[in-house]
């Protein structure tokens, strides 16, 4: 494991910082740095399935890979990306404003290497659409923490059904409550109330299982 | 129908005190709406028109034949007549967006908390030199338009608000458990700086958050107990969600956590009030911490994501347990699995005492009538094996 993985794994801010800072200047490559701070995150990952670390941790350390990704992403060359997992588009569902579920969903899918269209709070049905036809993402997950929102996903779903994509698109729920009858419920390929669980289930959507 | 033998407010009070009841009772979070929606208002209505979105709950009550306690009386807040009590409640309230008053909420929606800093990192200090009060008094305007003679006179009729709705309950021979609602000092600062930004400062500033709650936690024992006093209810609700197992390891919560949730259950018990811990999100691995309080004189009230099961197994003979259908149950399950999982409770959880049964939270705005009513009637009727 590298220094600044550990650094990361170990919610070391202020030296993650550093050694960001400390690669930049002695010219290794952006795209490396990035890679080193995706392998600590999944140490965290691997370390919250184990129950050594908790939500908060995975917060940390989200916070310390988004302060990494602020600075080494504008060095990326232009079209250079790291390994996209795949693409997916993520957002809270119409009529519901909570976004903690999802955000953490959306920091840790993008360390996992997926490139993430957060659509934000109360989307309706014709946006998720329009961003997966746009994008062509082949996993849409939503996220709701009231039970108003089971209906917003159900029709969503159907939604994706009428738009001719449901056979390209896997869909995952997510929330608080979700439960595997709300999943069937709603006609989702998965549900989730479990960050680190709902990316691995988008790897194997992705046809990517975990290290 | 088991034939019963108690009146409610007894049968709740054997449960709270673990002794034999008849049966077990059944109490749930009941607000305001659900009865606005069964009776045909909006939740928006329900909530904005006080008197009548309450007579929708006691319509609802008198339709399945009442159920035993209500755990809040209403949805009236119990303040005590200071500035600060106001500012409080206006922080919270105003994390809110409230039904019909956002495109995003609609009229039937529950209010909806958004995530976002109402205190800032610079404002510890502040809380620390001059308390939770010197703190409210100096900033009020920050948080509320209103001056301090209004904020006054709207925390009474608030808390008068709350007494009437306990009244009303007592005159129907139901108990309410909670005369006043307070949050922990962790709850409330996660909740007014943001879940990211407080994770952040437990993490990077532990001592000063640490020096923050000591300012805060005996300013909101003396305010609970003296609005306890003011609504006439022997117990409060401990609003808990956010220092469990689900966001924090167990070091966080040792430190931050449970030294103030025990501090003030000791001094409501004290006080002889009843704490009933409302604890959303899992709690499964801090249950063992909860033997460490007062026996009997508080209440572990839970939402389904923490393992009611083990809870039952663990706080036997210590505490009553409170929960816990899940929300999703009502909402979109059917009659029948409500019973299923109805009787499962009271079997497991019910077993040798000290268990009501209740909605896990609050009843969702679109149960179903044939659900709710579903498990208020398995507590009435079934009748455990042994």
């Amino acid at each position: 494991m590298s220094e600044l993985a550990e650094a990361i794994a170990e919610l070391n801010e202020d030296e993650a910082k550093r050694l960001v800072r400390e690669k930049i200047d002695t010219g290794v490559e952006p795209m490396s740095i990035v890679d080193e701070c995706r392998q600590g995150m999944d140490i965290v990952g691997e370390r919250y399935k184990s129950k050594d670390y908790f939500l908060s941790e995975l917060i940390v350390s989200g916070e310390i890979f988004k302060e990494a990704m602020a600075v080494v992403e504008p060095l990326l060359k232009a079209g250079e990306q790291a390994d996209c997992m795949s693409k997916m588009v993520l957002g809270t569902v119409k009529g519901d404003i909570h976004n903690i579920g999802k955000d953490i969903a959306g920091t840790l899918l993008t360390a996992a290497g997926f490139e993430v269209y957060d659509l934000g709070i109360d989307v309706a049905p014709g946006v998720f659409i329009d961003k997966l036809v746009e994008t062509g993402a082949p996993i849409l997950g939503m996220s709701g923490l009231l039970t108003p929102s089971f209906e917003s996903m159900k029709e969503t779903v159907k939604a994706v059904e009428a738009a001719g994509l449901r056979d390209k698109v896997k869909i995952i729920v997510g929330g608080g409550i979700v439960t595997e009858q709300v999943g069937k419920y709603v006609g989702a390929d998965a549900f989730t109330s479990d960050g680190p669980e709902g990316v691995e289930i988008c790897k194997k959507f992705a046809g990517r299982q975990s290290k | 129908m088991i034939k019963e033998t108690m009146t409610s407010k007894e049968r709740v009070e054997a449960a709270i005190k673990l002794e034999p009841y008849d049966r077990v009772p059944v109490a749930p979070l009941m607000d305001v709406m659900f009865p606005s929606r069964h009776k045909g208002m909006t939740v928006a209505y329900g909530i904005s028109h006080w008197r009548d979105g309450f007579q929708a709950i006691v319509d609802i009550f008198d339709e399945v034949g009442g159920w035993d306690a209500m755990i809040l009386p209403g949805y009236s807040l119990a303040l005590t007549p200071k500035v600060a009590s106001g500012v409080m409640a206006s922080m919270g309230t105003r994390g809110y967006k409230f039904p019909g008053q956002d495109a995003a909420v609609s009229e039937n929606s529950q209010p909806q908390y958004e995530e976002r800093e109402r205190l800032t990192v610079d404002d510890y200090d502040e809380i620390i030199k001059h308390g939770w009060s010197g703190f409210a008094e100096r900033n009020r305007e920050r948080y509320t338009s209103f001056p301090p003679e209004q904020i006054i006179a709207w925390a009474k009729k608030q808390t008068e608000h709350y007494a009437r709705e306990g009244e009303t309950w007592a005159q129907k021979g139901v108990p309410s458990l909670c005369g006043a609602i307070v949050e922990s000092p962790l709850m409330f600062l996660s909740t007014k700086r943001s879940l990211t930004s407080f994770t952040m400062d437990l993490h990077r500033i532990p001592d000063k958050v640490e020096a923050v709650m000591d300012a805060m936690v005996d300013e909101f024992i003396t305010d609970t107990i003296e609005a306890a006093r003011l609504t006439g209810i022997p117990g409060v609700m401990l609003v808990l969600e956010r220092g469990g197992c689900f966001y924090y390891p167990l070091k966080i919560f040792e430190r931050f956590e449970f030294p103030y949730m025990k501090k003030m259950i000791e001094a409501f018990a004290a006080e002889g009030l009843i704490t009933v811990m409302h604890f959303d999100q899992d709690w499964t691995l801090n249950l063992p911490y909860l033997k460490e309080l007062p026996a009997k004189m508080c209440v572990c009230e839970l939402d389904s994501t923490t393992d009611i099961f083990k809870a039952k197994e663990i706080l036997k003979g210590h505490m009553c347990i409170v929960g816990d259908v899940p929300a999703s149950l009502p909402a979109i399950g059917t009659p029948e699995d409500m019973e299923a999982y109805c009787k499962k409770l009271i079997d497991v959880v019910g077993d040798g005492g000290g268990f009501i049964l209740s909605s896990g939270c609050t009843i969702p705005a679109d149960a179903k009538f044939e659900n709710f009513k579903t498990m208020i009637d398995t507590a009435k009727n079934y009748l455990p094996a042994r």
